[in-house]
């Protein structure tokens, strides 16, 4: 069992399957904002990608597991374990009884995934929680304080550490169906900033207007998708964004950036430069390769040789 | 005509919601390499594409798919009947519909309540169908300020559509009745009463027949 202590801002279960084939339904894709953090939290504790974990929103949230467990934590938000700060993208054992802390850092959203994953029932395809609609995960809605999570059998979990870098800003993007040369000049011309509203279903955009959006009949939208009401001000929309949008949609963010855009914050600035579909697969497949390269630690989740320093 | 949507999906162009289903029904049927999913638009398809390979052989395969769809055996149009309840509590819109069509209100359900309409998509949240076209003396703009609140069943209209409320939701459109069976339910298969291609017929019933109806319908 895991229990939560605090979960701070707002916390909840989330996986990156996807709830693909109900979005006929008009279910949201779901699942967390960032997934390439929560992939890389699952496999850093040896969990299979899409394993169900807790996804955080600006600490400070607080965990404590019942039994020992390989935990992990990913994202913008830094951990400790009882005080110990734990190295970023680490898998570490985490004894019974330790307070697990996730604390600010350099973006919003933190995932923390542990070894057996979340144990919750899948609902449509997915382990997420969809928080408007209110199903899947912990019983369809945000943790709370005193609640205590089933973790999954882990089997012989390794714990493992990752050397690699997210993609640097700018955030990419890329032609969408309303691609139109003057709407893609004004939103790469813009230093943006994100504005205070940001929530899973999309990140709002201030300091300056792209002319030439508005209206166009309802189409699917993607997480990633530039939707310019309007009154253009962009919004970049993430993993809870309606499966259908009647606003024009010029451009696109390159699936490798989508963690990018998860983890801005309010006032953030947002610089968006453009780039073609084939640098766009590109950068995704670098991801994809760069997430291989977890070097196991043992089965102990020990100390690595490179962080033995930073756990005393 | 076919439109990148960045370079993980394609947007397909068609002239109406029903093309939009028969190009889902062939791709669903036997869906191309490379082809993640699809999502059902008023008049377009949206296909998700998988980001590792490139779109050209997705592409051809749509093509192919548009040019066979034509003759597509789309299954024929289910009908749903949706028992509302009109007016009062239950449509506090349905006076100012009534004034802007320039219509009885009772006029305005006679209409609401006659005319075969189809679903088009879902979308705007799990469950929400978008019902149409209705008749021109029907269609009355979006409220100036949409409601913080909308409850659960409420039956409304914007523009051609009409649509209900699964749960209660924000929104805007002008509401004139309620409807006491249920739309959502994401334990059920499949989650949504209401599908794409759907024939709906509403039926007007008294308050006194709310609670027969409570709850999902018989042949959900």
């Amino acid at each position: 069992m895991l229990e939560v202590v605090d979960p701070g801002p707002l916390a909840s279960v989330q996986d990156v399957l996807g709830r693909r084939d109900a979005r006929r339904h008009g279910v949201p894709f779901g699942g967390a904002a960032d997934p390439w953090s929560a992939r890389l939290a699952n496999r850093l504790v040896g969990n299979p990608e899409g394993a169900a974990l807790i996804e955080v929103v600006a600490g400070d949230a607080r965990f404590v597991l019942e039994a020992d467990a390989i935990v992990a934590v990913t994202g913008g938000l830094v951990a400790t374990i009882d005080g110990v700060p734990l190295p970023p993208s680490t898998g570490r054992r985490l004894a019974a009884g330790a307070q697990l802390r996730l604390g600010s850092g350099v973006g919003l959203r933190g995932y923390l995934a542990v070894s057996g994953g979340i144990d919750v029932e899948p609902v449509l395809g997915s382990r997420a929680t969809d928080l408007r609609t209110g199903f899947g995960g912990h019983d369809g809605r945000a943790l709370r304080a005193g609640d205590r999570l089933r973790i999954g059998a882990a089997g012989a979990a390794n714990a493992g550490r990752w050397l690699g870098a997210w993609p640097a800003r700018p955030i990419r993007i890329t032609n969408g169906p309303q691609a139109d040369p003057d709407l893609l000049r004004a939103l790469t011309a813009t230093t943006w900033t994100v504005a205070p509203a940001v929530d899973r279903t999309g990140v709002r955009l201030a300091g300056g207007s792209a002319p030439g959006g508005g209206e166009v009949p309802s189409q699917g939208l993607l997480p990633g998708a530039i939707q310019v009401p309007p009154d253009g001000a962009p919004i970049l929309m993430l993993a809870d964004c309606p499966v259908t949008g009647g606003y024009r949609v010029p451009a696109c963010v390159i699936g490798a950036d989508i963690g990018s855009v998860a983890q801005l914050r309010p006032g953030d600035p947002v610089e968006l430069v453009e780039v073609r579909d084939d640098e766009a697969r590109g950068a995704w497949l670098r991801i994809e390769s760069s997430l291989a390269e977890v070097e196991p630690l043992g089965a102990a989740g020990d100390d690595g040789p490179g962080w033995a320093g930073a756990h005393h | 005509m076919i439109r990148p949507f960045g370079e993980r999906g394609l947007l397909v162009e068609l002239d109406d919601a029903e093309g939009a289903q028969r190009l889902d029904t062939v791709l669903r049927r036997d869906p191309p390499r490379g082809v993640l999913g699809t999502v059902p638009g008023l008049a377009s398809l949206l296909v998700e594409l998988d980001p590792a390979a490139h779109p050209a052989a997705a592409e051809a395969a749509i093509n192919a798919a548009i040019a066979s769809g034509a003759e597509a055996d789309v299954p024929a149009p289910r009908t749903r009947v949706i028992p509302v309840v009109y007016g009062g509590e239950h449509g506090p819109d349905l006076a100012d519909v009534a004034a802007l069509a320039g219509l009885t209100e009772d006029e305005v359900i006679a209409l609401h309540a006659s005319t075969v309409v189809r679903v088009r998509f879902l979308g705007f949240a799990p469950g929400f169908a978008y019902i149409g076209d209705l008749p021109e003396a029907l269609r009355v703009p979006r409220l100036a300020t949409p409601r913080t609140r909308t409850p659960a069943g409420s039956v409304a209209i914007a523009d051609a559509m009409t649509g209900i409320y699964p749960a209660a939701l924000p929104g805007g459109w002008r509401v004139i009745g309620r409807t006491p069976v249920d739309l959502f339910d994401a334990r059920r298969d499949p989650p949504a009463y209401l599908a794409p291609g759907d024939e709906v017929r509403f039926v007007a019933i008294g308050v006194d027949a709310w609670d027969g109806h409570r709850g999902p319908p018989a042949d959900w």
